[in-house]
């Protein structure tokens, strides 16, 4: 069964073409959502088998959408993504509940599949 | 006559009367013997008013008074002077009891029997105004800085960036369905041409809005021209330095226009505006008049504020005159050398 994939993040264009970047790679994207309360509401109701949330979000940030999303069952696994590059990132995203960090430069399904436990 | 004491040998009376300063004398009970011109306009108690009063009841405010008692009493008693023959910055009291912040030195008269004591004092209100002032514009153009970065990388990250993050997906994309799919690639690297255009686009205009290339290529005239050009409403040019000036003048002058036309596009309703900037002798004098309602005022938005800032900086003037109902007149003088 293909993984299902939930995509949160505020620029519309990045989700269409990371939604159709993923299905060519064999992920069935099910859900997307413009902010984090919306992709915390999504993660629950679509119980995703991943998320891809985006650090930079109109109402909360990235981490701390993951650390909602880790604190209520199912609690899917999260990649956290950003146009923005920090050493710190992958740290800072595994103490928030996440698997992982990955730049938007080198996102694809394999990196994310590379991530999963 | 204004000083109290008649004997004075004329020489010091012309000095007296004629100090820019306070000059106020009292005796060793605290009691005032002296009183200058300067004291009468600046305290508003004229020297027959003041002449025997005690000097702290005149002009030191009731919350400093207890202080300035002990301090001539310890004196007196023998202690160590502490405020004598040095500058000190003080609060003093006028007559409506209003108070301002003054600077005042005291020095004690050498002659035998009891002491007297001489005190110095200006009025540094609008010494500190500026100062505060100047304080604050500077914590304006440092901030207006940090948000214009702040800016920049939202601008950046949110435009362009994304941009070419979905097109470097796009052409991955593309790389993959390469010999399965070629006329779904065809239609990818449409979109990706279209994605790098836009891009292109957008860093061209922030760039313009970070400098003006045309300004440092080619002076005023060209760059005044291309705002006109990109002004919502017609502008005429009917001045515009043929020589170049320093290049901070030509861009002070410039954002001055900027944004008194960006003000016109947004508030105005005008029907035209009028962009005169001419250089007489040493100052450079920007005017951008409009025809619409009126009404602009300085410091109710951040844009007029911080072109005072920027204009302040560099020792010029701004001023705004926008009657309601008859137009807006923004108005520069900037030094420009000679
Ligand atoms: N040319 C104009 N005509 C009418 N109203 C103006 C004009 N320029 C400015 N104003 C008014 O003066 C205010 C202050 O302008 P400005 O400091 O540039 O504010 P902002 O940064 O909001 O543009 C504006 O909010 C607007 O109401
Ligand atoms: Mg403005």
């Amino acid at each position: 069964m293909a993984t299902t994939v939930l995509i949160v993040d505020d620029h519309s264009a990045f989700r269409s073409r990371a939604k159709r970047m993923l299905e060519a790679e064999g992920f069935e994207v099910v859900g997307e959502a413009g902010d984090g309360a919306s992709g915390v509401d999504a993660a629950q109701r679509l119980s995703p088998d991943v998320v891809l949330l985006d650090l930079q979000l109109p109402d909360i940030t990235g981490f701390e959408v993951a650390e909602a999303i880790a604190a209520r069952p199912p609690s899917p696994a999260v990649v956290i993504t950003s146009t923005r590059e920090s050493d710190d990132y992958d740290a800072r995203a595994r103490r928030s509940g996440a698997c992982g960090f990955v730049s938007k430069a080198e996102l694809s399904g394999a990196a994310i599949e590379e991530l999963l436990p | 006559m204004t000083i109290v004491d008649t004997d004075l040998p004329e020489r010091y009376r012309a000095l007296l009367l004629a100090a820019l300063d306070c000059v106020v004398t009292m005796d060793h009970r605290g009691s005032v013997v002296e009183w200058n011109p300067a004291a009468e306009r600046t305290f508003g108690w004229s020297a027959a008013e003041a002449a025997g009063r005690e000097m702290a009841e005149l002009i030191v405010p009731p919350s400093l008074r207890e202080r300035h008692r002990a301090g001539l009493a310890r004196y007196l008693a023998g202690g160590e002077p502490v405020v004598l023959d040095r500058r000190v910055e003080i609060t003093a009291m006028r007559r409506d009891g209003t108070e301002f912040p003054c600077e005042l030195t005291i020095t004690r008269s050498t002659q035998p029997g009891a002491p007297l004591f001489v005190g110095y004092l200006r009025d540094i209100t609008e010494r500190h105004t500026a100062e505060a002032e100047l304080h604050a514009s500077r914590a304006r153009i440092v901030t207006a800085a940090d948000d214009a970065r702040r800016r920049l990388e939202r601008d950046l990250h949110d435009g362009a960036q994304q941009h070419l993050v979905g097109l470097a997906m796009t052409l991955r994309l593309a790389r993959r369905k390469l010999f399965d799919d070629p006329a779904f690639v065809a239609e990818l690297l449409d979109e990706a041409i279209g994605d790098l255009s836009t891009a292109t686009g957008e860093l061209r205009e922030l760039a313009r809005g970070l400098h003006p290339a045309v300004l440092t290529e080619g002076g005023l005239q060209p760059a005044l021209t291309s705002l006109a050009k990109r002004a919502g409403v017609p502008v005429a040019i009917l001045a515009a330095p043929d020589e170049r000036l320093e290049p901070t003048v030509e861009i002070t002058a410039y954002f001055v226009v900027a944004e008194a036309l960006t003000n016109v596009a947004r508030y105005a309703e005008a029907s035209s505006a009028e962009v005169r900037v001419q250089r007489v002798g040493g100052v450079l004098h920007v005017e951008v008049r409009d025809d619409g309602r009126g009404g602009a005022e300085l410091g109710a938005g951040s844009g007029l504020r911080g072109l005072l800032d920027r204009v302040s900086a560099i020792g010029g003037t701004l001023f705004v005159e926008s009657p309601e109902g008859v137009g807006t007149l923004l108005r520069a003088e900037l030094p420009c050398g000679s």
